[in-house]
């Protein structure tokens, strides 16, 4: 089961477009379900999203102005319970422990957040916790060398391999990470 | 046995006109060509008898009475066709035998004229006349001669076509293709084009006849009948084109001044429009290519009813697409291809002209249809010449100039031609900044109704996207966004009559796709020079700011992002640019006073983040002054929190932003710092529901322990500790004991949270307590979904103290010996 995680767009407030060498990657009909951090903020990004899978699932952004977005969500994909959060609700912003509130709130598997515009994937408490980072590779004034990216989860019966691509200069690299379920 | 003896349609011929003009049934038409064929092939029979007995005289005899099927008058023409086709089939055996017996000496050329009607008589002497050529080319001159004057003979239009097409046939293969022959009695080519063209000539005259014989109310059927006789008259020209020896000195000399002469005066659309489209068609690329001047000039002398533009169009179709074969083989460089005194362009340019001039009935539709095909020859043949392609706009602009149109609407079939215009060009450079050295691009553009130019706007903004055309310079950023007016401004012009037409109010999702293409064009508007790249700011909010809020809501936002961006990267540039600080300066009065003017147009919720992102900007560049800026900034995104955020939730979430932003700040001295927290824990506490209040505040707590003072963590233990016993507090003041139970699970998690960070004046005893409230109240909860989330919060947060109690940590800098669990 493919799942797209992706976030932190910001067309058209920050950037033009995603970059072409992710719309390359991204064709339609072998992403099973998008979980999506937030900042998506257009319709036509929405659409986008919907062109690629069936299955959108959106929690609200700082900068989305959809308010039907909720603010958390949880998904359910094969034995995984996994949490959606933008983060800009999270203080201090990307902090582990601040976010492990919330694993243990929503109670997940996984916890999926974004607003930080860095990748991020690492097991803490025996939970799994993935920011995609932007996307767009949007500016963000706390960290001015963003790096566009996105990740992309195989989830098998009990393990999840994450993929996540980055364009480092004009070259997309993929590294991969495998978590476990106990 | 002679056809006027023969009773099959002797008596028929007085009504012949009558019949003609009465239309036959199919099945008729079916029954007089079996008849005919029929009738013809019996006399073939007997003539190929007596043939075979060397009875030439019989067989002559025969023969002329097969043809004498030819006189009909009754038949269309395509069965007179299929009629023709099976007596010449017979003619073929005569024509053999004779050849191989003609060593008899017999006169044959004098005997065939012993027949009696005129019809079979010419088919015969041509028969003949072939057959003497083939034995003596010394006579080729004066019999071809000969026969294309005979010809004349007849006069009935299908029967002289057919006739003179048998001519045309049979003399294939023999006409002259040299230049000098060795007996000047052979002929040479001129013969040969002299032979064609008369014929040429003759039956055109006879095709257009056709027209004015019968009934005006049959005017259709003549038509069609001609329609399916065309290519009769065609064939002389394929004919001329085949003839080898014919140089283009020759095509220029006499050629096709000959086809052109008869084809103007022959004063017949039907026969024009067919006949210039064949000397296109059936002549080589390299003689139009030299005679453009003759062609197109006879072009503006034809009839009214001609479709001049699709000759036109067709010739440059083919010279542009001649140009891009031969190129592709060649590759050599254009004019290597099109020989460089040929000035395709400026011939077809100033013919065309002419021609739009001197037609004064063309439809406007036509006339753009040509200035279309003038630009794709341009753009075909001469891809580097944008001076060719302006011109061609620029005509366009003229005409409808002294036409006096003007906003013409979208509505128009005009309209589409003159779209496609601009689309071209468009799709041709797919490049935006050529577009911009089109200096008739706008003016024409300016023509058109709103709504076109606003499509057209569209298209070009989308072609940018597409394209990633970045736009280096304010001049050309400015060109483009005066072409795209109608994407940035309502019609104003025009306001009056948009508002009668009915209210049509846009469509809201289209309206927000079309400015989100603007939006996101903003972002291609991309100097490496800052210097530069700020003009480009300055000049784009220029544009940009006087669309109204719908619109602002769109494109401000990116400008005031780029500008931000632009200050990063004048802050990395500083020691370079000992000007940095205060071009820094200028561009956050650039942001700040473009999001006023969001602030201005009620949209106080986007206003608010662009002012929080703002001061993390002016935080992080840290120029002279940034404090009180930034200060300022956070000021500003207070007030509208204030003044203009009434809404329980968004007021929510508008804080915690406010709170997570100034959280992250450590530019502030205490001065400045201590106001914004405390106004930040006053505005958490005055939400108007008791959960935000609870929750609102115990975010708060955080702005005491991580947030700066003087560039450190604050760690203030006392105050982060009230915030969360006032958290405490409201949560108690909740009525609803299921919410309540969540606040006191969640506000055991923040707790703890500060306890592991070491806030020493958070105790055991106090979670102890918190934990025993919980205990207390969890169970009484009626069991619902909300119940079982608030359970497994618990039961986690539990999970999470028993597993911090067995770890063997070093780290953790607390004890958490003495909770009680259960």
């Amino acid at each position: 089961m493919l799942v797209l995680v992706l976030g932190d767009l910001h067309i058209p407030h920050r950037c033009s477009s995603l970059p072409a060498k992710f719309k390359k990657l991204l064709v339609p009909g072998r992403i099973h379900h998008i979980l999506a951090t937030g900042n998506i903020c257009t319709k036509e990004s929405y659409d986008y999203l919907k062109s690629l899978a069936n299955d959108v699932h959106i929690v609200r952004g700082d900068f989305d102005e959809n308010l039907t977005y909720p603010e958390q969500k949880v998904v359910t994909v094969g034995q995984f319970r996994i949490g959606l959060c933008h983060g800009h609700q999270v203080v201090p912003r990307g902090d582990p422990e601040a976010l492990a509130l919330i694993q243990r709130q929503l109670d997940v598997d996984i916890l999926i957040t974004g607003h930080t515009y860095k990748f991020e994937a690492y097991e803490h408490g025996n939970k799994f916790y993935i920011n995609p980072g932007s996307a767009t590779g949007a500016f963000n004034p706390l960290d001015t060398n963003v790096v566009p990216s996105f990740v992309l989860m195989d989830i098998q019966s009990t393990s999840v391999v994450t993929y996540v691509y980055q364009l480092i200069g004009d070259e997309v690299k993929v590294e991969r990470i495998e978590y476990k379920k106990i | 046995m002679y056809p006027w003896s023969s009773s099959s349609y002797g008596g028929q011929v007085p009504s012949a006109v009558n019949a003609r003009t009465m239309p036959n049934g199919l099945d008729d038409q079916e029954k007089l060509l079996a008849e005919a064929i029929g009738a013809a092939r019996k006399q073939a029979f007997h003539m190929n008898h007596f043939l075979d007995k060397e009875r030439m005289l019989d067989s002559l005899k025969c023969a002329s009475t097969m043809l004498s099927e030819l006189r009909t008058s009754l038949l269309s023409p395509k069965s007179y066709y299929e009629l023709y086709m099976a007596v010449t089939n017979e003619l073929c055996h005569l024509e053999l035998y004779l050849s191989e017996k003609s060593d008899k000496k017999t006169d044959l050329y004098e005997l065939v004229q012993y027949s009696h009607t005129i019809v079979p008589r010419l088919y015969l002497l041509i028969t003949v006349g072939i057959v003497y050529i083939k034995n003596d080319s010394t006579l080729k001159r004066s019999i071809l001669k000969d026969l294309v004057e005979m010809c004349r003979g007849v006069q009935h239009p299908l029967r002289g076509l057919f006739l003179r097409n048998y001519l045309l046939q049979c003399t294939r293969n023999i006409l002259p293709d040299v230049m000098v022959a060795e007996n000047e009695h052979e002929g040479n080519v001129y013969d040969a084009i002299d032979f064609v063209l008369t014929n040429f000539a003759e039956m055109n005259k006879l095709w257009v006849r056709m027209q004015h014989q019968g009934h005006s109310s049959e005017k259709t059927r003549r038509e069609k009948e001609r329609e399916e006789l065309k290519i009769l008259v065609g064939t002389n020209l394929v004919r001329l084109s085949q003839l080898e020896s014919a140089t283009l000195e020759t095509y220029q000399r006499l050629i096709l001044p000959g086809i052109l002469e008869q084809v103007v005066s022959c004063r017949d659309a039907i026969a024009q429009e067919y006949l210039m489209e064949c000397i296109i068609q059936v002549f080589p690329d390299e003689f139009h290519l030299q005679t453009l001047d003759p062609f197109l000039k006879s072009c503006a002398q034809l009839e009214t009813g001609v479709n001049v533009k699709n000759i036109i169009i067709s010739l440059i179709e083919r010279l542009a697409a001649y140009n891009q074969r031969s190129g592709k083989t060649s590759g050599n460089a254009i004019d290597a291809i099109i020989p460089a005194e040929v000035e395709l362009f400026e011939v077809f340019s100033v013919q065309v002209a002419n021609i739009v001039q001197t037609r004064m009935d063309m439809p406007l539709e036509d006339t753009i249809s040509l200035q279309v095909a003038l630009l794709s020859l341009a753009q075909k043949v001469y891809p580097d010449r944008v001076d060719y392609v302006d011109k061609v706009l620029g005509t366009t602009a003229q005409i409808l100039q002294r036409m006096n149109m003007n906003n013409i609407s979208h509505l128009l079939s005009v309209n589409q031609e003159l779209s496609r215009l601009l689309r071209i060009c468009i799709d041709f450079y797919n490049n935006a900044l050529t577009i911009i050295q089109l200096h008739n691009f706008c003016p024409l553009l300016e023509k058109f109704d709103y709504t076109s130019r606003k499509s057209l706007a569209l298209y070009l903004v989308m072609n940018i996207l597409d394209n990633e055309t970045t736009v280096p310079t304010a001049d050309q950023a400015d060109s483009l966004l005066t072409i795209i007016t109608p994407l940035i401004k309502d019609d104003e012009t025009n306001k009056e009559s948009a508002a009668a037409a009915g209210n049509t109010s846009p469509d809201a999702e289209e309206f927000a796709e079309e400015q989100g293409v603007v939006a996101r064009f903003i972002h291609l508007m991309r100097s490496a020079e800052p210097d530069m790249q700020y003009k480009m700011l300055q000049t784009a909010r220029k544009h940009l700011g006087n669309g109204g809020g719908q619109r602002l809501k769109h494109v401000l936002p990116p400008l005031v992002f780029a500008a931000y961006q632009l200050a990063f990267k004048y802050k990395a540039i500083a020691e370079q640019d000992e000007n940095w600080d205060k071009k820094c300066q200028k561009i956050v009065q650039y942001c700040h006073s473009t999001i006023s003017a969001l602030a201005k147009a009620d949209l106080a919720d986007l206003a608010l983040r662009l002012y929080l992102q703002g001061a993390l900007v002016i935080g992080e560049i840290g120029y002279t002054n940034h404090e009180t800026v930034a200060y300022e900034f956070m000021t500003q995104a207070f007030s509208l929190y204030e003044d203009e955020i009434s809404d329980s939730k968004a007021q929510l979430a508008a804080i915690t932003l406010i709170m997570s932003t100034f959280e992250q700040m450590s530019c502030f001295g205490e001065e400045n710092a201590e106001p914004l927290r405390t106004n930040c824990a006053l505005a958490a506490s005055k939400l108007l529901k008791k959960p935000d209040q609870c929750r609102g505040v115990v975010a708060c707590a955080a702005l005491f322990w991580s947030g700066k003072q003087n560039g450190e963590e604050m760690r203030d233990e006392k105050r982060t500790l009230d915030c969360l016993k006032k958290g405490a507090r409201i949560a108690s003041q909740c009525l609803d004991t299921g919410v309540q139970v969540q606040l006191y699970v969640e506000l055991l998690n923040h707790y703890l949270f500060y306890f592991e960070r070491g806030n020493s004046l958070i105790t055991v005893a106090m979670l102890n307590q918190l934990i025993a409230k919980v205990n207390e109240e969890l169970p009484n909860l009626e069991p619902s979904e909300e119940t079982k989330q608030i359970e497994s919060h618990y039961k986690n947060t539990l999970a999470h103290i028993r597993s911090r109690m067995e770890s063997n940590d070093s780290t953790l800098e607390v004890s958490f010996a003495g909770i009680t669990l259960n």
